[in-house]
């Protein structure tokens, strides 16, 4: 080819190019232009969020508990701002609000292009200051945005919950979250997140080379619903107070044991407590506290890492009524009791001090069992020393004789091991709420354990399989292939001991099932939910989740018994002159152990009143020390509020399981 | 001697020979063009941050009136003069690639010198070098329509060179103008068809290789992946894309007008007087501002082939069909990014384009067209009888 033939080539080639450009110029602005038009004139218009105030959350009477209120807040919109502009009006926000400029740059990028955020609540003063200056601050207004407000302080903080930035999952889960615009965390805050959001309303302006120039009418945010509860204000003073002090007198229980040398039921320092007031016909909550507790306020404006880790150490966000999980000890005993009603249990008939025939069994302190293979004995010790008698299964109940339980669980052993029926026990627990998650309207409502031979085969499979599975069966012996499941064990369930767990609050559900003929009613803390005007949105009612039958005349001889408890048995010291109305109450002491390194574990459950049981109370002080001694003496003030009795100090009572 | 005076005078005397006037006066309406454009992106940004609205067009007719110096000078200065002094000037532009790496980082890349008045950029700078080196070497053939495979690997290593040293920097969209303005003047060298797919083949090849081992930069495949499909990055580059194309498309077919462009204007479209600038042409002069301003760059190219064709030796000839090549590409490749047929490679568009460095290479390589076009030889309608 010559060489004018190849530039004459080259020459078309280069046209060809020019010509795709020209045609592909042709269908960008011609074939597509008039869409092109459209989509800069709606990017042309710039819709900013208004945030709708979030709803208010009142007690059972309408105190209002958290509200939000409008602050003047310095907003940063990103349509307005140049990004050449962008370091500068950073740096001057930086001087201005002494808030590192860092910080604001991640809150701009996280705001995203053509976002809108806010930098900071601003008071009135700082308001007006800015507000001269304005021209320095390219796309910075001052706005009114709502703000929560938590009236009642720490009071009911973990049933209320606090407020936090969503997360990426947060926003990826659920649309129409903003990412500088607080939502529900924890408690009431975050099961009801949806109903007290509101929202948000929109401003829109269209915008042209930087000024504003047209404006629709403002879209007005619609504010949240207001969230009613169960708890009652005036109730939840009592409790929260009687709570704290009751962990003071556990610190003063423990002084007295250290006194006279008994250092190993004092080892710690008590700190921690929960307690709850639950309605036992319906399952609302009527009080419900936690300690240590947390003031959500701290969480408006974001919490400093400091004081969060501080919080977090003291496990003050974490809801012990609800979530806690303990053994339950003593008050367990009333499921047994029942079991050994309602199933007919026949105790075993080959142990000394086991009086099948009278269904009565001999309170000396401890039981001698020689049922081992190599024939020699085995010793179950009761945590009192002396001799009480032989007891039936109501005196048992009142003084709490684990060796009356231990025969219950002997009897089941050898009259149904093997069979069907030898979960009775289990079932009756299952049935009254325990081994599962009490379904509240609030987070972190763990199932607890009821164990039985099918848990522990389980359990003893994934650990054989998986040796890095995190150990439940801690016995070696449990681990060789054969049966894990032992007689003990079940001995242990019966007095609520071994692998047996509950959380208070499936205490308070199972007394009040118990309580009430076999109801078990699913517990709620939200009663109602009202818009902002004030009309019905939705209204929670009682749901029963299980009915156990019971024979009637059982169920109202534990609750004589559970009054006995409280005039004669393990709680009569620290009900001593309890008021007129103690002939009306009742309840359960309890003791629990849990590892060695830390001190027992206090409970007690009241039933209020006896006659036509209304309240299921559950006090637990953790690391408490004793039941009777510490526990007993705070519910004792509760219930005094509830029977309309006069509270007396709390002292400490007798330290009894 | 007395009759062989005529013929001898006719050869030699080119006084008479005039500048190109199309090819100079089609980079006087370019350049005054972009100088318009420059002043309509940056006009509004400029007021808002209270500075003169001139500002940046200002700054721009400075390299422009250089520019416009240097083509005069380049035009003067007889183009073949450089075969003597090409190891020093190529050894200098080497020297020059390797020194922008001992200045501090701007937005991820080493591309820049700083020196008084601008930032030196070696890179356009290299693009003239490597072709006048190419056109030296493939002039360099006995028979004179045929490349030998010697001079293809000469060439090889010598555009190779400043090329691989500009990828490093990185530059992807000056790196790949090499290789194109390079097969360009070996389809205009008379390289075979075995020959040119052979090049073409290998450097499939070695594209390919370069992304399965991850060869390029994060920033670069990122850039080809999000021209592929914008919606990988609807915020970051394909925000970009999108918007330079609802700009142009938005100017629909004759445009909103000069200073009418709000996308443009309004930072919607970033580096719009820059890399962008063809979208404050498509937005305020529309279909028919777009396609006048290619017809002006087709002219231009034109203009180059026509001096490729009349210049008086083969080494003239190349350096014209480079010259013109490399504007193809540019131009090709800038409008094209902007309306989403070609990746966004960071190429100027020519004489238009904010940047001192690049106007003044694009000024000296028309200078040095223009300089062939003066020698070239005879001028048939100035023989004396």
């Amino acid at each position: 080819m010559r060489f004018s033939l190849r530039l004459t080539v080259l020459f078309g080639l280069f046209l060809a190019l020019f010509a795709i450009l020209s045609m592909r110029l042709w269908f960008v602005q011609i074939a597509e232009g008039a869409a092109a038009v459209e989509a800069t004139e709606n990017q042309s218009w710039v819709s900013v969020d208004t945030p709708a105030p979030r709803g208010d959350i009142r007690d059972r009477n309408g105190l209002v508990l958290a509200t939000s209120r409008f602050v003047p807040a310095v907003v940063v919109d990103r349509h307005l701002v140049n990004p050449e502009d962008k370091d500068v009006l950073i740096q001057r926000l930086s001087a201005l609000l002494a808030i590192p400029a860092d910080d604001i740059a991640a809150m701009y990028e996280a705001a995203g292009v053509n976002g809108t955020f806010t930098v900071a609540i601003v008071d009135t003063v700082e308001a007006y200051q800015i507000n001269e200056k304005l021209d320095l601050f390219p796309g910075v207004r001052i706005e009114k945005v709502p703000e929560r407000v938590y009236i009642s302080g720490s009071s009911m903080s973990h049933v209320i919950g606090q407020l936090g930035l969503p997360t990426a999952e947060d926003i990826e889960e659920r649309s129409g979250l903003s990412p500088s615009v607080r939502i529900g965390k924890s408690g009431v805050e975050a099961r009801y997140d949806e109903w007290l959001q509101g929202e948000s309303g929109e401003v829109s302006y269209q915008v042209r080379l930087g000024d504003v120039i047209t404006q629709r009418p403002e879209v007005p945010a619609t504010p949240g619903n207001t969230v009613i509860l169960s708890l009652d204000s005036g109730l939840q003073a009592v409790v929260e107070a009687a709570l704290i002090e009751g962990i003071q007198l556990s610190n003063e229980w423990k002084d007295g044991q250290r006194a006279t040398g008994n250092d190993d039921a004092a080892k710690n320092e008590t700190v921690r407590g929960a307690a709850i007031v639950l309605d036992v016909k319906t399952g609302e909550v009527v009080s419900m506290a936690s300690y240590p507790s947390y003031d959500p306020s701290l969480f408006v404006g974001g919490l400093d890492t400091e004081t969060y880790s501080l919080l977090a150490d003291q496990q003050a966000f974490l809801n012990l009524a609800v979530s806690g999980q303990y053994p339950p000890a003593s008050t367990f005993k009333a499921v047994t009791y029942l079991t050994f009603l309602e199933e007919n249990v026949p105790l075993p008939t080959d142990v000394e001090g086991i009086d099948p025939a009278s269904k009565v069994v001999h309170c000396d302190g401890q039981l001698e069992l020689s049922r081992l293979n190599d024939g020699s004995a085995q010793i179950f010790r009761d945590w009192y020393t002396g001799d009480k008698g032989w007891l039936d299964v109501s005196a048992s109940l009142q003084e709490s004789c684990n060796i009356f339980f231990y025969s219950v669980a002997l009897g089941i052993h050898d009259a149904w091991d093997g069979t069907p029926r030898e979960t009775v026990l289990q079932e009756m627990a299952r049935g009254l709420g325990y081994g599962a998650s009490t379904g509240i309207d609030l987070t972190s409502d763990p199932s607890g354990v009821i164990p039985d031979r099918e848990l522990f085969l389980a359990w003893q499979e994934a650990q054989m399989d998986d040796p890095e599975e995190a150990p439940r069966l801690l016995d070696e012996s449990r681990l060789d292939g054969r049966d894990p499941w032992f007689g003990g064990d079940l001995m242990n369930a019966a007095i609520g001991q071994g692998t047996v767990s509950a959380t208070p609050l499936q205490v308070a559900v199972s007394y009040a099932a118990m309580a009430n003929g076999g109801e078990v009613w699913e517990p709620y803390v939200v009663r109602e939910i009202r818009d902002s005007t004030g009309n019905l949105v939705e209204i929670n009612t009682p749901t029963l989740r299980n009915e156990v039958e019971l024979d009637q005349a059982n169920v109202a001889q534990l609750l004589a018994d559970l009054n006995r408890v409280v005039t004669r048995g393990t709680a009569a010291t620290a009900f001593r002159g309890f008021g007129d109305s103690l002939f009306d109450v009742g309840g359960k002491t309890g003791t629990g152990q849990s590892i060695a390194s830390k001190d027992n574990h206090a409970w007690f459950v009241g039933i209020a009143p006896i006659s036509d049981p209304r309240y299921s109370v559950v006090v637990l002080i953790d690391e408490g020390g004793s039941g009777g001694a510490v526990a007993a003496p705070v519910a004792r003030q509760i219930m005094q509020y509830l029977m309309g009795e006069e509270m007396d100090p709390i002292v400490v009572g007798e330290s009894a399981q | 001697m007395a009759t062989a005076a005529p013929s001898l005078t006719a050869v030699t005397d080119r006084r008479g020979n005039r500048p190109d006037s199309i090819l100079v006066s089609m980079v006087l309406l370019l350049s005054g063009f972009g100088l318009l454009m420059i002043y309509s992106a940056t006009r509004f940004g400029l007021e808002r941050a209270e500075q003169i609205p001139t500002g940046t067009m200002e700054r721009q007719m400075i390299f422009v009136t250089a520019g416009l110096i240097a083509v005069g000078l380049f035009s003067l200065i007889d183009y073949r003069e450089y075969r003597n002094f090409l190891p020093l000037i190529y050894g200098a532009i080497i020297l020059l690639l390797f020194a922008v790496f001992l200045f501090p980082e701007v937005n991820g890349a080493r591309r820049w010198i700083p020196i008084p008045l601008f930032n030196l950029q070696p890179a356009e700078f290299a693009k003239p070098v490597v072709i006048v080196t190419m056109a030296y070497v493939l002039s360099q053939s006995k028979n004179p329509d045929v490349v030998g495979w010697r001079q293809i690997t000469q060439i090889l290593v010598l555009a190779g060179l400043p090329a691989g040293l500009i990828l490093l920097e990185p530059d992807l969209g000056t790196t790949l103008t090499i290789p194109f303005v390079m097969l360009v003047m070996l389809f205009a060298a008379g390289a075979s068809w075995k020959q040119l797919t052979t090049l073409i083949g290998s450097g499939v090849i070695a594209v390919v290789a370069a992304f399965r081992f991850d060869l390029l930069q994060d920033h670069q495949e990122r850039r080809i992946r999000v021209f592929l499909d914008p919606d990988l990055d609807p915020q970051g580059m394909g925000f970009q894309l999108r918007q330079s194309k609802l700009a142009i498309g938005s100017g629909q077919l004759t445009g909103k007008g000069l200073f009418e462009g709000t996308q443009t204007n309004l930072a919607y479209v970033p580096e719009s007087e820059t890399d962008f600038i063809f979208t404050a042409v498509g937005e305020q002069l529309g279909f028919v501002g777009g396609v006048i301003l290619v017809a002006a760059f087709l002219v231009l190219i034109w203009r180059l082939l026509v001096i490729a064709a009349h210049a008086r030796d083969r080494f003239g000839s190349l350096i014209a069909v480079g010259v013109a090549g490399m504007l193809v590409f540019h131009v090709f490749v800038n409008i094209g990014m902007t309306v989403g047929i070609a990746p966004v490679t960071g190429l100027p568009l020519p004489f238009l384009s904010l940047g001192g460095s690049f106007y003044l290479a694009m000024a000296i390589s028309i200078g040095i067209a223009n300089s062939i076009w003066l020698k070239r030889s005879p001028v048939p309608d100035r023989l004396e009888p």
